[in-house]
């Protein structure tokens, strides 16, 4: 259970009944707050260094990591993806996903990620905030021929994804993404090749998806797009 | 695990706190004993009083941010 210090002290200035067992352990520590004694702290760190107290600070950073390794989507992954630094990586995106509605922590998770696991990372969490790992799994899953073969699929786009994911920025050129992608294909010939763009840089990816659609007859081609992010598909497909 | 937010809680609550884990403040930051700041180990900066979280682990003290408590959980399992 988490509970705020603060919230607390309103709960118990707003006469919340005593029959809430949540309002009666608010009140309990409301009053431990208000007359913290050095006994009082001290029994809080003894707590903490027996590992059973935690002090945090924002609830909602332990909420976004809880999902992170609790909810159904991150228990898939942790089936399938043995790697535990790629797995890490995959489990930031759950947490960027988590703050797509948080402008400034959505910024800040990025850049740590960045800072930590430079362009790579980043984009292994995009690919997973932006549900294509979701999609790129379903892919997969249909011409899957065995479940190690799979998971090696699925280490395999993630450990190299510069040669299976062109990730468009804002001030991307439309004609620059359709050749960058161009030489992916050719010099990687991925089974599966993913163009995706968020943000201001949808509509670009939207156009070098096209163009690229047109010029790629091996693959085909499926087209996702969503509020601001739009997501190419390409697959390989052999005539016999 | 017992969990409590010191999000709006006193400054002067938050320095008791860390003076019974044995360390200091500037007003700012976290403070070593030596006067050096604490530093969160998983990112690599200096850890503010008001952004602080003391995690249980040889009181790990970190930013509050999603990328080190994941760490955290990481290195001293699903605690939380």
């Amino acid at each position: 259970m988490i509970t705020s210090l603060a919230s607390r002290h309103m709960s118990k200035n707003m006469g919340m009944s005593s029959e809430s067992p949540i309002s009666d352990a608010a009140e309990g520590t409301a009053k431990a707050v208000l007359d913290w004694s050095s006994d009082k702290i001290h029994a809080f760190v003894e707590k903490l260094r027996n590992r059973k107290l935690a002090f945090i600070c924002d609830e909602a950073t332990i909420a976004t990591v809880r999902e992170e390794y609790n909810s159904g989507e991150a228990k898939f992954y942790e089936t399938y993806i043995e790697d535990k630094d790629i797995l890490f990586q995959v489990r930031m995106g759950l947490a960027l996903r988590k703050l797509e509605r948080d402008k400034k922590r959505l910024r800040d998770l990025r850049e740590r990620i960045y800072k930590k696991y430079k362009i790579k990372g980043l984009h292994i969490a995009e690919f997973v905030q932006t549900g294509i790992l979701h999609r790129y799994i379903g892919l997969l899953i249909g011409g899957m021929r065995s479940l190690e073969e799979f998971k090696k699929d699925i280490i395999e786009v993630l450990v190299n994804i510069e040669k299976h994911v062109l990730f468009v920025q804002e001030a991307s050129k439309t004609a620059d993404m359709v050749q960058k992608a161009s030489n992916i294909i050719d010099a990687n010939s991925p089974d599966i090749f993913v163009v995706s763009g968020i943000g201001d840089a949808a509509k670009i990816a939207d156009e070098s998806g096209k163009k690229l659609e047109i010029m790629q007859r091996d693959y085909k081609v499926e087209r996702i797009s969503g509020e601001d992010e739009v997501i190419f598909f390409f697959k390989r497909f052999v005539k016999f | 695990m017992e969990l409590i937010s010191l999000k709006g809680t006193s400054l002067k609550t938050k320095l008791a706190i860390l003076k019974e884990l044995g360390y200091g403040s500037d007003g700012d930051y976290v403070l070593r004993s030596s006067g050096e700041k604490v530093v969160d180990k998983y990112i690599d900066i200096p850890v503010r009083v008001d952004h602080m979280v003391i995690l249980p682990g040889s009181e790990v003290i970190l930013d509050d941010n999603e990328l080190s408590i994941s760490s955290y959980v990481e290195e001293y399992g699903n605690v939380l």
